[in-house]
């Protein structure tokens, strides 16, 4: 007990003593695992919203009503329900006629009044929505059915979506790559504070090896002294994804109310992606810098 | 307690230049003796107590402190060499921050003594070296012998087999250093064996101890109840 107490005790003088240098660590630890942090949460997102999707993703084939190509007739409209109907690629089949089209529409884009003062009952097509067996079927079913009379237009909601993922993983991407270079320059300024710190305590420590102070001993303050900084960068990078994150998926719901947001107790899940790196890094950093400068 | 066999240290100063400090060294040390190391500066004085604690390793020979062969000792195992061997300095080294008291039982506490140890050792160490009534003072509050008494107390409170002294009186008056060299007197009739580095012909002369004169890294006079002697 008396050997813990003491090893806390001066972790924690030390870090008191070094106030300034204390908080550049801990700012710096901060900065890149809240980077790390949202990169993780924009993964699950991506997962979460994938995931929902997959299961609703349609193939939308637009029918012609005039304003494009000549209007779909009732026969061929029939004869390509039961075509579709047929289809081995084919899952499920719905017809979406102009007035349900328009009513979908008001209800998406319900804040949008510009959107919908330029959209009539009469401007959306009707449209077969498919649901594909395999969602990735989609070019083979446009190629059967493109050059069909009454058929306008074949879109493959799975090639949006690709669009907006593909998006989503280069801002993941470009985060990872910051939270690496900050962490590399927190690792750094870890090593550094750490050996100051040591230093500046030498006469001590050379008292505590003559007298028979085992390394560990010698050495746990300093690298605690590390690690807790670390910890506490760790801690504030929750709190600051734990406060902004929340706030900022509920104005995303609110212009995109048919994307599954990340709840917020998944959000405030994230804390394991930023404790492990952040404890890890700190200690294995302050370990390093210690090597060999405190030996016996 | 101690023994040196054929113990040879070089230093490189320079890509083919050597200073041989200490050049084939034979010495036997029993349990409770009192040992004067005498030499100019340079003798080799400092580079045989830094063997006794292993800053230092041998090029050459064999070297047995409390029953460990330091040649073979893993390092590991250091720390239990260190708690053997009490180290008092010529600059005292201690930590301006903490009490007398608080500067003894740091001794005790950084090896892991549990409290009741603690506070049975450091009293009683503190009436030894007469300090008891300072117990609370900070080392800046006390006198150079006051100092050396306490730093004499940190190196003795863990009771090892052995004390080095390196120059212990070289920071005092005549006067101090007599109440130190009796309180080492004291220390080792309790049949700790005392080494002591010094420079100081008084001392060494009233004493009558045995005395080992280092002289460019060779031992040239082993003598028992000697005097200082090479000035003369």
């Amino acid at each position: 007990m008396r050997r813990w107490s003491y090893i806390f005790q001066e972790a924690g003088n030390g870090l008191v003593r070094n106030l300034w240098m204390t908080v550049a660590v801990v700012l710096s630890v901060t900065v890149s695992l809240a980077l790390f942090g949202a990169s993780v949460l924009l993964r699950q997102q991506i997962e979460k919203a994938t995931d929902d999707w997959v299961g609703k993703i349609e193939v939308s084939v637009y029918l012609c009503d005039d304003s494009n190509c000549p209007a779909i007739t009732e026969d061929q409209q029939d004869q390509l329900r039961e075509e579709l109907e047929a289809n081995p690629l084919v899952d499920e089949v719905f017809y979406e006629s102009k007035e349900a089209a328009y009513a979908n529409f008001l209800e998406y884009y319900a804040d949008l009044e510009t959107m919908a003062q330029n959209v009539g009952p009469d401007t959306l097509p009707a449209s077969f929505r498919i649901k594909l067996v395999d969602p990735n079927d989609a070019a083979a079913l446009r190629a059967q059915y493109e050059a069909r009379p009454g058929v306008e237009q074949i879109v493959d909601q799975q090639e949006v979506i690709e669009q907006f993922l593909n998006l989503a993983s280069t801002v993941r991407w470009a985060a990872l790559a910051i939270a690496a270079i900050q962490m590399l320059a927190a690792t750094v300024l870890v090593a550094n504070t750490v050996r100051v710190a040591a230093v500046a305590r030498r006469d001590q420590t050379q008292i505590m090896k003559l007298v028979g102070a085992s390394n560990w001993y010698v050495r746990l303050p300093f690298i605690l002294e590390g690690t807790l900084a670390g910890l506490a960068g760790a801690v504030v990078a929750w709190a600051l994804l734990a406060f902004s994150v929340p706030y900022l998926l509920d104005t995303l719901q609110d212009s995109l109310p048919f994307v599954p947001f990340l709840t917020n107790a998944q959000v405030l899940g994230v804390w394991p992606w930023l404790v492990v790196p952040g404890l890890a890094i700190t200690s294995i950093s302050s370990t390093v810098a210690l090597w060999g400068f405190l030996d016996v | 307690m101690i023994s040196f066999e054929h113990v040879t240290k070089t230093y490189k100063t320079g890509r083919s230049d050597e200073v041989v400090a200490l050049k084939d060294v034979t010495i036997e040390v029993d349990r409770g003796e009192f040992v004067f190391v005498v030499g100019p500066s340079g003798s080799g004085k400092s580079t045989f107590m830094k063997l006794l604690t292993r800053e230092i390793r041998p090029d050459r020979g064999d070297i047995h402190v409390a029953g460990k062969d330091l040649n073979t000792l893993r390092s590991w195992k250091l720390p239990a060499l260190r708690r053997d061997i009490g180290y008092v300095f010529q600059d005292f080294k201690l930590l301006t921050n903490k009490s007398v008291y608080e500067n003894v039982a740091f001794a005790l506490e950084v090896i892991g003594m549990p409290a009741s140890v603690i506070d049975a050792r450091v009293p009683e160490v503190l009436e030894l070296v007469d300090l008891t009534a300072k117990a609370d003072a900070k080392p800046h509050e006390l006198s150079g012998g006051q100092q050396q008494r306490v730093s004499i107390a940190r190196a003795f409170v863990n009771q090892p087999p052995i004390l080095l002294c390196d120059e212990p009186t070289g920071n005092l008056d005549p006067q101090t250093s007599i109440g130190i060299m009796k309180l080492l007197d004291r220390i080792n009739r309790t049949n700790t064996t005392v080494v002591m580095a010094t420079h100081d012909q008084h001392i060494v002369d009233s004493m009558r101890k045995r005395v080992i004169e280092l002289s460019h890294g060779v031992v040239v006079r082993d003598q028992a109840r000697g005097v200082y002697g090479y000035a003369n």
